[in-house]
């Protein structure tokens, strides 16, 4: 049995059924372009995130009245502390004077401040495994602790805000690909039966005459696998070129707001999952027919 | 006893038989009973008539002999295979020795008449290069010429597409020709015409299983036959 013959037979009972094989595999190309955009979101909503993670520091208000002397030991015990690579400490007069520097052109206005509504800090860079909110949150409660700090602030709402949408998004897209995967499977066996259906002349004479179950039912088990593989490659393709136009046209106007956007599309891995998804779907739809079919 | 090898079972005796029915019986859903108690033997080369009206259960007999259905007791052994306990794998093997005739042809109407002879080589494997050669000679056998190649099925005459329809079933050169009905969708002369091509592939050495309700017609012909009533072998 030649595997050219069977490729050949998949090939033309999908021609011979071919408007209703186009509409399967224009359904299919739309659900995966669903689930392909959502893979794409929480992909560069990641990104983003990994960015705004990477400047993450923590800041460590003191309390009014800790003498100078107290500074280097505090320093030395903040570096203990494990999380911590860099430690800087701002005095009073740092303070002001950096905030003068930032309100320059507010000269007039800040005369008269003085050096005492500062309050001391240390800016604390974090380790770079350290930089997930749960670990921030943690160290950032640890810190609290010390007796000479009077406020401690991260940006922690913000990052763990992101985090939770990014956590809903990934897992979002998993239950999204299930069902989607489920109508796939359905559309595919829907065609399929339709196919087997025009086909039963074919398919009684072939079993009466010997043919294998193997030639019989491949190019039923290929029409289902390739509906699977055309309709995700499909969807790919649309989504890359909307990625491309929304590159060029849209994300200009949007680094306005967001700052320079770094835009990446699906890593061919996560190409080649949607691809084999959809033939494992397809072959699956593929299976049903033909085990509801029951006598071929 | 082996799976799917002839059944050492003391009413059996397989030996010189290419069909041997022993103790048969057979119902469908809703307990619609097609054959019960049937026992016969055909011989290597012969030519049997299975006659009955309609619902007599001459095609489930057929449908047996093939494994298109199995039977509910008793055993069927088809050249040395004990079809009741052939597995599923094997089925297509029992097939190839078998060839099928149908009355309404069940050609495919879409596909030339060589498409749908080269189709079934195709099917069971046979070398791409020899197929033409093998759809030429099988057509000779049944007494069509190349023109009809190309032709589609619904283009040629009932007694042409029963030539064709028995071409497709001698193209594995099978052991045994089973025909149902072969003649119910022709006039006289063509009834006559596919009966003595029938016959002709008898006498290469075929064993031929006839089943009709043509009473008629088995009266031309001097073969035994096996007369169903009600799915019991009428006495």
């Amino acid at each position: 049995m030649g595997a050219l013959f069977i490729l050949r037979r998949g090939f033309g009972i999908m021609k011979e059924n071919g408007p209703a094989h186009l509409l399967s595999i224009g359904t299919i190309a739309v659900a995966f372009f669903l689930f392909a955009s959502f893979l794409l979101l929480p992909l560069n909503f990641a990104s983003v995130l990994e960015a705004w993670e990477k400047k993450v520091q923590i800041i460590l208000y003191l309390k009014d009245g800790i003498g100078e002397e107290r500074i280097p030991p505090l320093t030395k015990e903040l570096r203990m502390i494990a999380g911590i690579s860099e430690v800087r400490y701002i005095s009073q007069r740092a303070a002001k004077e950096s905030f003068e520097r930032d309100l320059a052109g507010y000269g007039g206005v800040l005369k008269g401040l003085k050096e005492g509504i500062f309050p001391a800090s240390f800016e604390i860079t974090v380790q770079e495994r350290f930089r997930t909110p749960e670990r921030i949150r943690t160290l950032a409660a640890r810190l609290d602790t010390i007796k000479e700090v009077e406020e401690v602030q991260y940006g922690g709402v913000w990052l763990e805000r992101l985090s939770l949408i990014l956590y809903t998004l990934r897992w979002g897209v998993w239950v999204l690909g299930g069902v989607l995967v489920a109508i796939i499977v359905s559309v595919t066996a829907n065609t399929v039966r339709l196919t087997l259906y025009n086909k039963r002349g074919e398919i009684e004479i072939l079993k009466l005459v010997g043919a294998t179950d193997a030639f019989v039912k491949l190019p039923f088990y290929l029409e289902g696998g390739l509906q699977g593989l055309v309709g995700a490659g499909g969807s790919i393709l649309l989504l890359l070129i909307l990625f491309h136009l929304f590159s060029c046209k849209v994300a200009p106007y949007l680094s306005f707001y967001f700052g320079q956007l770094r835009l990446s599309f699906l890593p061919p891995h996560m190409i080649a999952w949607i691809l084999g998804i959809g033939v494992a779907a397809g072959l699956l739809g593929g299976l049903f027919s033909l085990r509801k079919a029951g006598g071929i | 006893m082996h799976e799917g090898t002839a059944s050492s079972h003391p009413g059996l005796n397989a030996g010189g038989s290419m069909i041997q029915f022993f103790r048969v019986y057979k119902t469908y859903p809703g307990n619609i009973r097609a054959l019960a108690n049937i026992s016969f033997k055909i011989e290597q080369g012969e030519f049997v008539f299975v006659t009955g009206p309609s619902g007599a259960g001459k095609t489930t007999l057929l449908k047996l002999i093939i494994r298109a259905e199995r039977p509910d007791q008793g055993e069927i052994v088809v050249n040395k295979r004990n079809v009741a306990r052939l597995r599923h794998s094997q089925i297509p093997a029992l097939r190839r020795e078998i060839g099928f005739v149908f009355q309404d042809f069940k050609l495919l109407n879409h596909k030339s008449v060589y498409d749908n002879i080269a189709l079934v080589l195709r099917a069971v494997g046979h070398n791409k290069r020899e197929i033409p050669k093998r759809v030429r000679q099988v057509l000779r056998v049944v007494g069509l010429e190349d023109w009809v190649l190309k032709q589609l099925p619904l283009k040629l005459s009932g007694g042409e597409q029963q030539r064709v329809a028995i071409a497709r079933a001698l193209l594995n050169t099978p052991a045994i020709i089973l025909a149902d009905e072969p003649t119910g969708n022709l006039d006289p002369d063509l009834t006559m015409e596919i009966m003595d091509l029938l016959e002709k592939v008898n006498a290469l050495g075929t064993t031929v299983v006839v089943a009709t309700h043509n009473t008629g017609l088995v009266a031309q012909y001097n073969k035994r036959t096996i007369p169903l009533y009600r799915g019991r072998v009428a006495a």
